[in-house]
Protein backbone atom coordinates (compact mmCIF):
# COMPACT_ATOMS: atom_id res chain seq x y z
CA UNK A 1 0.00 0.00 0.00
CA UNK A 2 0.93 3.61 -0.56
CA UNK A 3 1.94 5.92 2.11
CA UNK A 4 1.14 9.51 2.55
CA UNK A 5 4.17 12.30 2.48
CA UNK A 6 2.92 13.11 6.22
CA UNK A 7 3.64 9.37 6.97
CA UNK A 8 7.00 8.88 5.60
CA UNK A 9 7.80 12.20 7.13
CA UNK A 10 6.83 11.81 10.54
CA UNK A 11 8.70 8.04 10.56
CA UNK A 12 11.69 10.17 9.01
CA UNK A 13 11.94 12.51 12.11
CA UNK A 14 11.11 10.03 14.40
CA UNK A 15 14.31 8.06 13.28
CA UNK A 16 16.56 11.13 13.04
CA UNK A 17 15.74 11.21 17.07
CA UNK A 18 16.99 7.81 17.02
CA UNK A 19 13.96 5.66 17.22
CA UNK A 20 14.86 2.44 15.17
CA UNK A 21 11.42 1.25 15.04
CA UNK A 22 10.42 4.17 13.27
CA UNK A 23 13.47 3.75 10.78
CA UNK A 24 12.73 0.14 9.58
CA UNK A 25 9.26 1.11 9.10
CA UNK A 26 10.26 3.73 6.96
CA UNK A 27 12.99 1.67 4.96
CA UNK A 28 10.40 -0.74 4.60
CA UNK A 29 7.10 1.40 3.43
CA UNK A 30 9.82 2.72 0.99
CA UNK A 31 10.77 -0.38 -0.72
CA UNK A 32 7.50 -0.56 -3.05
CA UNK A 33 7.80 2.88 -3.79
CA UNK A 34 11.16 2.47 -5.46
CA UNK A 35 10.48 -0.59 -6.99
CA UNK A 36 7.88 1.28 -8.74
CA UNK A 37 10.47 3.99 -9.03
CA UNK A 38 13.23 2.43 -10.71
CA UNK A 39 11.11 -0.21 -12.63
CA UNK A 40 9.09 2.63 -14.53
CA UNK A 41 12.44 4.20 -15.19
CA UNK A 42 14.70 0.68 -16.28
CA UNK A 43 14.60 -1.61 -18.92
CA UNK A 44 15.26 -4.92 -17.45
CA UNK A 45 14.43 -6.09 -14.43
CA UNK A 46 17.28 -7.76 -13.15
CA UNK A 47 19.10 -4.54 -11.60
CA UNK A 48 16.17 -3.14 -9.91
CA UNK A 49 16.36 -5.10 -6.50
CA UNK A 50 20.01 -4.05 -6.32
CA UNK A 51 19.20 -0.40 -6.91
CA UNK A 52 16.72 -0.45 -4.25
CA UNK A 53 19.07 -1.81 -2.15
CA UNK A 54 21.82 0.60 -2.71
CA UNK A 55 18.69 3.73 -2.19
CA UNK A 56 17.96 2.00 1.17
CA UNK A 57 22.06 2.03 2.28
CA UNK A 58 21.97 5.57 0.89
CA UNK A 59 19.03 7.23 2.59
CA UNK A 60 20.65 5.42 5.77
CA UNK A 61 23.97 6.96 5.45
CA UNK A 62 23.03 10.30 3.90
CA UNK A 63 19.41 10.70 6.46
CA UNK A 64 21.59 13.45 8.26
CA UNK A 65 21.27 15.67 5.00
CA UNK A 66 17.45 15.59 5.46
CA UNK A 67 15.97 18.85 6.51
CA UNK A 68 13.01 18.22 8.93
CA UNK A 69 11.28 21.54 7.72
CA UNK A 70 11.37 20.37 4.25
CA UNK A 71 9.05 17.92 2.06
CA UNK A 72 10.19 14.05 2.61
CA UNK A 73 9.16 12.91 -1.05
CA UNK A 74 11.50 15.34 -2.94
CA UNK A 75 14.34 14.66 -0.64
CA UNK A 76 13.86 10.64 -1.18
CA UNK A 77 13.15 11.32 -5.23
CA UNK A 78 16.56 13.52 -5.34
CA UNK A 79 18.42 10.61 -3.49
CA UNK A 80 17.11 7.79 -5.91
CA UNK A 81 17.44 10.18 -8.73
CA UNK A 82 20.88 10.10 -7.69
CA UNK A 83 21.46 6.55 -7.36
CA UNK A 84 19.66 5.53 -10.63
CA UNK A 85 22.37 8.64 -12.83
CA UNK A 86 25.05 7.06 -10.72
CA UNK A 87 23.87 3.17 -11.84
CA UNK A 88 23.36 3.62 -15.40
CA UNK A 89 27.09 5.72 -15.23
CA UNK A 90 28.96 2.65 -14.17
CA UNK A 91 27.19 0.58 -16.91
CA UNK A 92 28.42 3.19 -19.30
CA UNK A 93 24.38 3.58 -20.35
CA UNK A 94 23.40 7.02 -21.14
CA UNK A 95 19.47 7.46 -20.58
CA UNK A 96 17.93 11.50 -20.06
CA UNK A 97 16.57 11.08 -16.44
CA UNK A 98 14.03 14.13 -15.51
CA UNK A 99 14.84 16.22 -12.48
CA UNK A 100 13.57 15.90 -9.63
CA UNK A 101 10.51 18.51 -9.73
CA UNK A 102 9.08 16.47 -13.14
CA UNK A 103 9.76 12.94 -11.21
CA UNK A 104 7.21 14.71 -8.38
CA UNK A 105 4.74 15.45 -10.29
CA UNK A 106 5.27 12.31 -12.42
CA UNK A 107 5.03 10.12 -9.50
CA UNK A 108 2.50 12.42 -7.79
CA UNK A 109 0.29 11.88 -10.74
CA UNK A 110 0.34 8.08 -10.78
CA UNK A 111 -0.12 8.06 -6.94
CA UNK A 112 -3.42 10.06 -7.15
CA UNK A 113 -4.75 8.13 -10.06
CA UNK A 114 -4.20 4.76 -8.94
CA UNK A 115 -5.49 4.94 -5.85
CA UNK A 116 -8.87 7.31 -6.50
CA UNK A 117 -9.02 8.28 -10.05
CA UNK A 118 -10.01 7.56 -13.70
CA UNK A 119 -7.19 8.28 -15.87
CA UNK A 120 -9.61 8.45 -18.93
CA UNK A 121 -11.64 11.00 -16.97
CA UNK A 122 -9.08 13.14 -16.10
CA UNK A 123 -7.51 12.98 -19.73
CA UNK A 124 -10.56 14.26 -21.31
CA UNK A 125 -10.11 17.72 -19.32
CA UNK A 126 -7.12 18.23 -21.35
CA UNK A 127 -5.99 19.08 -24.93
CA UNK A 128 -6.25 16.56 -27.76
CA UNK A 129 -1.98 16.50 -28.26
CA UNK A 130 -1.35 16.76 -24.44
CA UNK A 131 -3.63 13.86 -23.72
CA UNK A 132 -2.40 11.91 -26.23
CA UNK A 133 1.23 12.24 -25.26
CA UNK A 134 0.74 11.61 -21.85
CA UNK A 135 -1.39 8.55 -23.08
CA UNK A 136 1.90 7.32 -25.14
CA UNK A 137 4.45 8.20 -23.33
CA UNK A 138 3.01 7.23 -19.33
CA UNK A 139 0.56 4.72 -20.27
CA UNK A 140 1.10 2.82 -23.46
CA UNK A 141 5.01 3.00 -22.53
CA UNK A 142 5.94 4.43 -26.05
CA UNK A 143 9.64 6.21 -26.38
CA UNK A 144 9.46 10.31 -27.00
CA UNK A 145 10.70 9.26 -30.20
CA UNK A 146 8.14 6.73 -31.03
CA UNK A 147 5.33 9.20 -29.28
CA UNK A 148 6.72 12.16 -32.12
CA UNK A 149 6.76 9.77 -34.83
CA UNK A 150 2.92 8.40 -33.95
CA UNK A 151 1.56 11.63 -33.64
CA UNK A 152 3.46 13.27 -36.61
CA UNK A 153 4.72 16.12 -34.34
CA UNK A 154 8.08 16.78 -33.44
CA UNK A 155 9.69 15.20 -30.30
CA UNK A 156 10.82 18.39 -28.39
CA UNK A 157 6.42 19.21 -28.99
CA UNK A 158 6.06 16.11 -27.14
CA UNK A 159 7.72 16.56 -24.06
CA UNK A 160 6.52 19.84 -23.40
CA UNK A 161 2.80 18.68 -24.23
CA UNK A 162 3.70 15.78 -21.44
CA UNK A 163 5.51 18.27 -19.45
CA UNK A 164 2.42 21.38 -19.25
CA UNK A 165 -0.17 18.05 -19.32
CA UNK A 166 1.42 16.64 -16.18
CA UNK A 167 1.44 20.01 -14.76
CA UNK A 168 -2.10 20.89 -15.80
CA UNK A 169 -3.36 17.39 -13.79
CA UNK A 170 -1.20 17.65 -10.71
CA UNK A 171 -2.83 21.18 -10.11
CA UNK A 172 -6.16 19.81 -10.62
CA UNK A 173 -5.16 16.32 -8.61
CA UNK A 174 -4.23 19.21 -6.24
CA UNK A 175 -7.52 21.23 -6.49
CA UNK A 176 -9.42 17.85 -5.44
CA UNK A 177 -8.22 16.89 -2.40
CA UNK B 1 2.33 -16.77 3.86
CA UNK B 2 3.50 -16.39 0.65
CA UNK B 3 6.82 -17.72 0.24
CA UNK B 4 9.41 -14.80 -0.54
CA UNK B 5 11.82 -15.01 -3.39
CA UNK B 6 15.38 -14.49 -2.74
CA UNK B 7 15.38 -10.81 -3.63
CA UNK B 8 12.94 -9.56 -1.33
CA UNK B 9 14.11 -11.53 1.69
CA UNK B 10 18.16 -10.21 0.82
CA UNK B 11 16.24 -6.75 0.96
CA UNK B 12 14.40 -7.82 4.39
CA UNK B 13 17.52 -8.64 5.92
CA UNK B 14 19.23 -5.55 4.97
CA UNK B 15 16.48 -3.18 6.45
CA UNK B 16 17.23 -5.20 9.73
CA UNK B 17 20.82 -4.87 9.60
CA UNK B 18 20.18 -0.94 9.03
CA UNK B 19 17.72 -0.70 11.91
CA UNK B 20 20.09 -2.25 14.14
CA UNK B 21 22.36 1.34 13.76
CA UNK B 22 20.10 4.11 14.34
CA UNK B 23 21.93 6.62 15.92
CA UNK B 24 20.22 10.40 16.75
CA UNK B 25 21.18 13.07 13.96
CA UNK B 26 21.11 16.96 15.51
CA UNK B 27 18.98 19.51 14.17
CA UNK B 28 20.99 21.58 11.35
CA UNK B 29 23.37 18.12 11.14
CA UNK B 30 24.90 19.62 7.43
CA UNK B 31 25.67 23.05 8.75
CA UNK B 32 27.59 21.78 11.99
CA UNK B 33 29.51 19.22 9.70
CA UNK B 34 30.69 21.71 7.35
CA UNK B 35 32.01 24.35 9.76
CA UNK B 36 33.62 21.48 11.43
CA UNK B 37 35.67 20.45 8.24
CA UNK B 38 36.60 23.95 7.55
CA UNK B 39 37.63 24.57 11.28
CA UNK B 40 39.54 21.41 11.12
CA UNK B 41 41.26 22.37 7.88
CA UNK B 42 41.59 26.03 9.30
CA UNK B 43 43.47 24.79 12.27
CA UNK B 44 46.07 23.21 10.01
CA UNK B 45 46.50 26.01 7.55
CA UNK B 46 46.97 28.41 10.68
CA UNK B 47 50.06 26.21 11.45
CA UNK B 48 51.01 26.77 7.86
CA UNK B 49 51.08 30.08 8.16
CA UNK B 50 53.25 30.53 10.99
CA UNK B 51 55.90 27.78 9.87
CA UNK B 52 55.93 28.84 6.90
CA UNK B 53 55.11 33.02 6.39
CA UNK B 54 55.73 33.76 10.00
CA UNK B 55 53.25 36.64 11.59
CA UNK B 56 52.92 40.14 10.37
CA UNK B 57 55.20 41.82 12.43
CA UNK B 58 52.72 44.68 13.07
CA UNK B 59 50.50 42.19 14.01
CA UNK B 60 49.12 44.10 17.21
CA UNK B 61 49.10 47.34 15.44
CA UNK B 62 47.48 46.26 12.01
CA UNK B 63 44.53 44.78 14.10
CA UNK B 64 43.28 48.29 14.46
CA UNK B 65 44.21 49.91 10.85
CA UNK B 66 41.66 50.23 8.13
CA UNK B 67 43.34 47.79 5.83
CA UNK B 68 43.40 44.73 7.85
CA UNK B 69 39.41 45.03 8.40
CA UNK B 70 39.50 46.15 4.64
CA UNK B 71 41.02 42.42 3.85
CA UNK B 72 38.72 40.56 6.55
CA UNK B 73 35.56 41.86 5.66
CA UNK B 74 36.07 41.43 1.83
CA UNK B 75 37.41 37.05 2.85
CA UNK B 76 35.20 36.73 5.42
CA UNK B 77 32.19 37.59 3.42
CA UNK B 78 32.70 35.78 0.60
CA UNK B 79 33.47 32.77 3.42
CA UNK B 80 30.13 33.35 4.74
CA UNK B 81 29.05 32.84 1.48
CA UNK B 82 30.14 30.21 -0.03
CA UNK B 83 29.21 28.35 2.97
CA UNK B 84 26.04 29.01 2.38
CA UNK B 85 26.13 27.89 -0.91
CA UNK B 86 27.70 24.25 0.20
CA UNK B 87 25.39 23.40 2.67
CA UNK B 88 22.78 24.07 0.36
CA UNK B 89 24.53 22.17 -2.51
CA UNK B 90 25.13 19.73 0.32
CA UNK B 91 21.61 18.02 0.17
CA UNK B 92 20.37 16.02 -2.67
CA UNK B 93 17.41 18.17 -3.94
CA UNK B 94 20.79 20.83 -4.52
CA UNK B 95 20.61 24.04 -5.70
CA UNK B 96 22.20 25.71 -8.11
CA UNK B 97 25.37 27.93 -7.89
CA UNK B 98 23.18 31.19 -8.98
CA UNK B 99 22.24 31.00 -5.47
CA UNK B 100 26.54 33.08 -5.56
CA UNK B 101 25.04 35.98 -6.56
CA UNK B 102 25.09 37.84 -3.16
CA UNK B 103 29.13 37.67 -3.91
CA UNK B 104 28.50 40.70 -6.11
CA UNK B 105 28.37 43.17 -3.62
CA UNK B 106 31.78 42.17 -1.69
CA UNK B 107 32.88 42.56 -4.72
CA UNK B 108 31.53 45.70 -6.29
CA UNK B 109 32.02 47.18 -2.42
CA UNK B 110 36.08 46.48 -2.74
CA UNK B 111 35.82 48.14 -6.44
CA UNK B 112 34.64 51.21 -5.14
CA UNK B 113 36.99 51.26 -2.46
CA UNK B 114 39.86 50.13 -5.43
CA UNK B 115 38.16 53.09 -7.28
CA UNK B 116 38.46 55.55 -4.65
CA UNK B 117 42.41 54.90 -3.65
CA UNK B 118 43.48 55.19 -7.06
CA UNK B 119 42.06 58.63 -7.53
CA UNK B 120 43.86 59.63 -4.47
CA UNK B 121 47.14 58.65 -5.34
CA UNK B 122 49.16 59.86 -8.30
CA UNK B 123 49.22 57.97 -11.42
CA UNK B 124 52.48 56.70 -11.21
CA UNK B 125 52.24 55.05 -8.10
CA UNK B 126 49.16 52.73 -9.65
CA UNK B 127 51.73 50.14 -10.70
CA UNK B 128 53.24 49.50 -7.45
CA UNK B 129 50.40 49.43 -5.53
CA UNK B 130 48.65 47.35 -7.93
CA UNK B 131 51.51 44.58 -7.59
CA UNK B 132 52.52 45.38 -4.05
CA UNK B 133 55.29 43.05 -2.52
CA UNK B 134 54.01 39.88 -3.44
CA UNK B 135 51.66 39.72 -5.92
CA UNK B 136 53.58 37.22 -7.74
CA UNK B 137 53.30 35.14 -4.56
CA UNK B 138 50.01 35.95 -3.03
CA UNK B 139 47.50 33.75 -5.18
CA UNK B 140 49.45 30.48 -4.87
CA UNK B 141 50.07 30.64 -1.02
CA UNK B 142 45.82 31.22 -1.03
CA UNK B 143 45.57 28.14 -3.11
CA UNK B 144 48.20 26.07 -1.12
CA UNK B 145 46.56 27.22 2.05
CA UNK B 146 43.17 25.97 0.84
CA UNK B 147 44.27 22.77 0.23
CA UNK B 148 44.18 21.95 3.75
CA UNK B 149 40.76 23.38 4.18
CA UNK B 150 39.21 21.57 0.92
CA UNK B 151 40.35 18.15 2.83
CA UNK B 152 38.39 19.09 5.65
CA UNK B 153 35.37 19.87 3.74
CA UNK B 154 35.84 16.40 2.26
CA UNK B 155 35.68 14.98 5.43
CA UNK B 156 32.44 17.00 5.82
CA UNK B 157 31.19 14.77 2.86
CA UNK B 158 31.47 11.85 3.22
CA UNK B 159 28.22 12.46 5.37
CA UNK B 160 26.33 14.71 3.16
CA UNK B 161 24.72 13.69 -0.31
CA UNK B 162 25.52 16.66 -3.21
CA UNK B 163 24.35 15.11 -6.45
CA UNK B 164 25.58 18.54 -8.60
CA UNK B 165 29.26 17.57 -7.99
CA UNK B 166 30.54 20.33 -9.91
CA UNK B 167 29.21 22.78 -8.14
CA UNK B 168 29.47 21.15 -4.73
CA UNK B 169 33.38 20.90 -5.45
CA UNK B 170 33.09 24.57 -6.92
CA UNK B 171 31.13 25.78 -3.77
CA UNK B 172 33.52 23.98 -1.66
CA UNK B 173 36.71 25.27 -3.40
CA UNK B 174 35.39 28.72 -2.86
CA UNK B 175 35.03 28.42 0.73
CA UNK B 176 38.05 26.68 0.87
CA UNK B 177 39.96 29.77 -0.61
CA UNK B 178 37.79 32.43 0.64
CA UNK B 179 39.31 31.21 4.39
CA UNK B 180 42.45 30.19 3.47
CA UNK B 181 42.84 33.89 2.32
CA UNK B 182 41.33 35.02 5.75
CA UNK B 183 43.89 32.95 7.39
CA UNK B 184 47.15 34.32 4.98
CA UNK B 185 45.84 37.78 6.16
CA UNK B 186 47.93 36.82 9.49
CA UNK B 187 50.92 36.95 7.67
CA UNK B 188 49.85 39.43 4.51
CA UNK B 189 51.34 43.32 5.33
CA UNK B 190 49.56 44.32 1.98
CA UNK B 191 47.21 47.06 2.15
CA UNK B 192 45.82 48.49 -1.15
CA UNK B 193 42.60 47.46 -2.24
CA UNK B 194 43.20 46.93 -5.52
CA UNK B 195 45.85 44.61 -4.48
CA UNK B 196 42.95 42.30 -2.33
CA UNK B 197 40.85 43.03 -4.78
CA UNK B 198 43.41 41.05 -7.76
CA UNK B 199 45.60 38.60 -6.18
CA UNK B 200 43.40 37.35 -3.33
CA UNK B 201 40.58 37.31 -6.07
CA UNK B 202 42.94 35.24 -8.15
CA UNK B 203 43.63 32.99 -5.34
CA UNK B 204 40.49 32.15 -4.31
CA UNK B 205 39.27 31.73 -7.80
CA UNK B 206 42.02 29.15 -8.07
CA UNK B 207 40.68 27.27 -5.61
CA UNK B 208 37.17 27.27 -6.69
CA UNK B 209 38.25 25.67 -10.44
CA UNK B 210 40.17 23.36 -8.64
CA UNK B 211 37.11 22.19 -6.45
CA UNK B 212 34.83 22.34 -9.77
CA UNK B 213 37.85 20.01 -11.81
CA UNK B 214 37.85 17.73 -8.29
CA UNK B 215 34.37 17.72 -7.10
CA UNK B 216 32.94 14.77 -9.62
CA UNK B 217 35.79 12.78 -8.65
CA UNK B 218 35.84 13.27 -4.73
CA UNK B 219 32.75 13.90 -4.10
CA UNK B 220 30.89 10.88 -5.30
CA UNK B 221 28.81 8.79 -2.87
Amino acid sequence: MRHSEAELRAWMTAGLDGDAAAHAALLRALVPLLRGFFRRRMRGDEDIEDLVQETLIAIHTKRGTYDRDRPFTAWLYAVARYRLIDHLRRRRVSVPIEEVEAILITEGFEEAVTSRLDIERLLSGLSGKQARAIRDTHLEGLSVAEAAEGARIGQSDVKVSVHRGLKALAARLRGHE
Amino acid sequence: MMAQDPDTSSTERLIAALSADVPPIPPRFIGRRIALGIAGGGVVSIGLVFALFGMRPDFPQAMFGFSFWMKWAYTLSLGLIAVAATVRLARPEGGSLRMLWPLALPILLLAALAIEEMIRTPMRDWLSMWLGGSWNRCPWRVLLLAVPIFLGLLWSFRKLAPTNLRAAGAAAGLAAGAWAATIYCLHCDEFAAVFVLTWYSLGILLATGLGALLGPRVLRW
